[in-house]
């Protein structure tokens, strides 16, 4: 692609503006529609039966009782959907295995984890359908299961799958384990580094499996024509997904399945693949009626993808005068019950905000008997960030650096050699560690039992395929649709850049998102891509319209196309004597548009590329409760690069939220089973979110280092926000009680334990 | 435009799977396209799983693998695993 102009901060009349936001008055108002909102005439409710055993063999499925039942239409089980080629498609990190998705969907020959789905039914209300459930038989045979990834790599460690041996290895092991797959990146002689290092420290870590802890659970209704026609209604991070996924577990041609997209109430990743949606189609074909199935919240946990818990060991080697020699990482990952955990994210970002001449980075891929990880914001990237920020922080104190001065000597900038292989292409993580370093909180006194960490992370924002379209209604007004769901912002961002392309008031552009028939193919919500990708569609529709605006003022003007400019939001005669037409604006080229023409209207469709990395920098206060254990969290700051902020409250808003989410995983949540590998917080009493009274305000520092590759210099803020956080309070309560912790999250009984270590000590 | 030469480097598992564990190239080409089939000359089955399963870093800027990419002389190519966020 291009280089393109990036429009001066001093043109924009829209853009970094902070409009009221178009989808807020349906949502606090109740009318917003979601995944559980929608209801055909007929409809039937559809459940699913789900493993009481964390890992078993399925000898038998009678599903007679319950077929019996009066009000039963249809049940099905792993036989009804059609089996899939085992094969990995599409690229690394998210190589879909066909084979693997539809036994996630529904169990065949064992069952995984304690909520793996083993038959559905679809009954005239919930209430028959929950006693149809009961009534269904399941022949288990019990096996022994492993959840901890360090115990799932042992040799005598129980087998997921038989036959699996890891991939990425040479030679390949002669003998089956959990390990899906190793992955290692290198640069450098790291040997070589690490000898010539004045000082070296080297860490353990373990993090705990989180869930994304979206509010709203999944739901979806489908509804099958006797043409063999699919409709469903969902929410998801991308329809498109949802479409191809369907389509390809139920052997469909994807043109023959239509989704619409309903209102999203959260998934930071976890609504980019599909539970339930090929299950309610799949009864609604044998029933002939639509049907409804929303997951509860104890589903939502015991069934649907956390991010993984990991084990993590990193060694980093530096000169006295605090340059970086040598850095080594081995990552080991939970997949969950299905090869995919985000570990080679992972160590490609742990050390990507640092200059490091030598260094290598290794990753295993680790089946276990809990639910198939999903992303989760900038996944895999905030834990490895955990283990090497908290090591950095170490070396620092180490040599008696300033930790953010430390981070700064060592920046990575545009030209940097990353350990994957490219250099980077552009700045912006010093600005971050320099806006911290300026803000007057770095310098503030810290009382009794008061500490301070501060921490940074990278993470890729992506690009990729988006399609937009921009139509001039017959009074002028805009309309823009794009296929990209919002889920944080993206309609207001879409009239904002449409707006300022064509020179246009925000409040005369609507922008909606289109359903899977009405606009091109759009990648998922994810990876920070919205703004960006989707956004150079709408940005280039707009210039088509535009030209085609100017085409039809010189047609009503009968003077050349190159006779005419588009300057604030009006069609100009630029020739001789430019005075002898009036601007003509887009009311009155839209009321000439039938004798010029017919409609004005554009779509394009991109695969948008050069889309700039995001770095983040994060300073956070504590205090550290010396008789509970308890932390609380005084102050937190994040300062990140986000290229240009189209709407400045949104930006902060997803800042403050990878914010929150990262406190969360550094102090409370976790994932806790018995013995018996049973999920025994399976709910937001139990698995403890942070809420509003857990918190102070989190401070956004926006810091704007434009990517020349976007109209408006957009980056991607949506997830680097989250990767230093847990480090950053890490941080902080190492520096209040004097001793590190090295295990997530940081509950109170473990705080206290260390506190008193040291009190022993 | 006459072609130009490109320095063309494969992650490591790439290397191992389809090029004896050669990772690095020089390659006359105008465009991505030329890259690629040259590489699938010689190494066949390599141009279909760059195009399916890589993105592409031209000089630092990491784009999705597309035929119609552009090469200055002297850029460095490199073919790196896709990624996919949250």
């Amino acid at each position: 692609m291009d280089a393109k102009t990036i429009k001066q901060e001093e043109v924009l009349k829209v853009v970094g503006t902070r409009p009221v936001r178009p989808d807020g008055v349906p949502k606090v108002t109740g009318l917003a529609r979601y995944g559980a909102d929608f209801a055909l005439p007929g409809m039937l409710w559809g459940d699913i039966l789900r493993s009481p055993h964390a890992h078993a063999r399925i000898r038998g499925i009678d599903t007679s009782k319950a077929r019996a039942l009066p009000g039963v239409k249809a049940v099905i089980t792993s036989a009804d959907f059609p089996e899939q080629k085992y094969e990995f498609l599409g690229p690394e990190r998210v190589a879909i295995n066909f084979w693997h998705m539809t036994r996630n969907i529904m169990a065949r020959e064992k069952v995984l984890y304690e909520g793996h789905a083993v038959a559905a039914v679809a009954a005239i209300n919930k209430a028959v359908a929950s006693e149809a459930l009961r009534l269904i038989e399941v022949d288990y045979e019990p096996l022994p299961h492993v959840i901890d990834v360090d115990a799932a790599m042992q040799p005598d460690a129980p087998l997921l799958f038989e036959d699996m041996i890891t991939r990425g290895v040479e030679p390949a092991p002669a003998r089956p384990s959990n390990v899906s797959k190793r992955i290692e990146f290198k640069l450098g002689d790291t040997e070589a580094g690490f000898a010539a290092a004045d000082e070296i420290v080297e860490l353990s870590f373990k993090t705990a499996p989180v869930h994304q802890g979206y509010i709203e659970p999944h739901g979806c209704l489908a509804r099958f024509d006797a043409d063999g026609q699919g409709e469903i209604w969902a929410s998801s991070q991308g329809h498109f997904v949802v479409r191809a996924y369907t389509a390809r577990l139920l052997d469909m041609n994807i043109g023959d399945v239509l989704v619409h997209p309903a209102e999203i109430g959260g998934g930071f990743g976890g609504k980019t693949v599909v539970y339930i949606e090929p299950v309610a189609a799949l009864l609604s074909r044998k029933t002939g009626h639509p049907v409804k199935i929303v997951m509860s919240r104890e589903d939502v946990f015991k069934a649907t993808g956390p991010t993984s818990g990991s084990s993590m060991t990193v060694k980093i080697g530096v000169k006295k005068n605090g340059k970086i020699v040598a850095a080594d990482g081995v990552f080991k990952f939970q997949a969950g019950a299905f090869p995919g955990s985000p570990v080679m994210n992972a160590t490609m970002c742990g050390f990507a905000p640092y200059d490091i001449p030598n260094v290598r980075s290794v990753g295993y891929d680790v089946v276990c008997n809990r639910p198939k990880s999903a992303a989760y914001r900038a996944p895999g990237s905030p834990i490895s960030a955990y283990a090497v920020e908290s090591t950095m922080d170490a070396v620092a104190a180490r040599i008696g650096l300033d930790p953010l001065q430390f981070r700064l000597m060592n920046a990575a900038k545009a030209g940097t050699q990353t350990a994957w292989g490219p250099k980077h292409a552009h700045d912006g993580y010093a600005e971050t560690v320099k806006a911290l370093l300026d803000h007057p909180a770095y310098a503030a006194p810290l009382a009794k039992n008061q500490g301070r960490g501060v921490a940074s992370g990278f993470w890729f924002n992506n690009g990729g395929e988006s399609s937009a379209t921009v139509h001039i209604t017959e009074d002028g007004s805009v309309a823009v649709a794009t296929g990209s769901m919002d889920i944080g912002g993206s309609r207001a961002s879409m009239a904002m850049m449409a707006a300022e392309t064509l020179g246009v008031a925000y409040d005369q552009v609507r922008a909606i998102v289109a359903d899977t028939a009405s606009i091109g193919y759009t990648h998922v919500t994810g990876g920070s891509r919205v703004t960006f990708a989707t956004g150079i569609a709408v940005v280039e529709a707009c210039n088509k319209v535009i030209d085609e605006l100017c085409a039809r003022a010189a047609m009503i003007w009968n003077v050349g196309k190159g006779e005419v400019v588009w300057e604030q939001g009006c069609a100009r005669f630029s020739g001789q004597d430019s005075g002898k037409f009036e601007p003509l604006s887009l009311k009155a080229i839209a009321a000439k548009r039938a004798v010029t023409g017919g409609p004005i209207g554009a779509e394009v469709s991109v695969n948008a590329g050069g889309a700039a990395p995001g770095f983040a920098s994060e300073l956070c206060d504590v205090e550290v409760d010396p008789e509970t254990g308890s932390v609380k969290i005084l102050r937190f700051i994040v300062a990140q690069d986000v290229g240009r902020a189209i709407h400045p409250s949104y930006v902060e808003g997803q800042m403050q939220g990878g914010v929150v989410q990262g406190i969360g995983w550094a102090l409370n949540e976790e994932y806790i089973y018995d013995a018996a590998g049973h999920l025994l917080n399976a709910g937001f009493l139990d698995y403890r979110v942070p809420v509003a009274s857990d918190l102070p305000m989190i401070e956004a520092v926006l810091v704007e280092v434009p990517n020349p590759n976007h109209p408006f210099g957009v980056k991607g803020a949506g997830e680097a926000n989250i990767v230093p956080s847990m480090a950053a309070v890490a941080n902080a309560v190492a520096n209040a009680i004097g001793r590190r912790l090295t295990e997530l999250p940081m509950s109170p009984p473990k705080v206290l334990a260390a506190i008193d270590s040291g009190r022993r000590g | 435009m006459a072609p130009a030469l490109a320095h063309v480097v494969l992650i490591s598992s790439l290397s191992r799977e389809y090029t004896d564990g050669v990772n690095e190239f020089e390659i006359e080409a105008q465009t991505l396209y030329d890259v690629i089939r040259v590489l699938d000359r010689r190494y066949p089955g390599l141009g279909e799983h760059l195009e399916d399963q890589t993105s592409v870093a031209i000089d630092g800027e990491i784009y999705e693998v597309g035929y119609y990419h552009r090469l200055r002389p002297g850029c460095e190519i490199y073919f790196i695993p896709k990624i996919e966020g949250g």
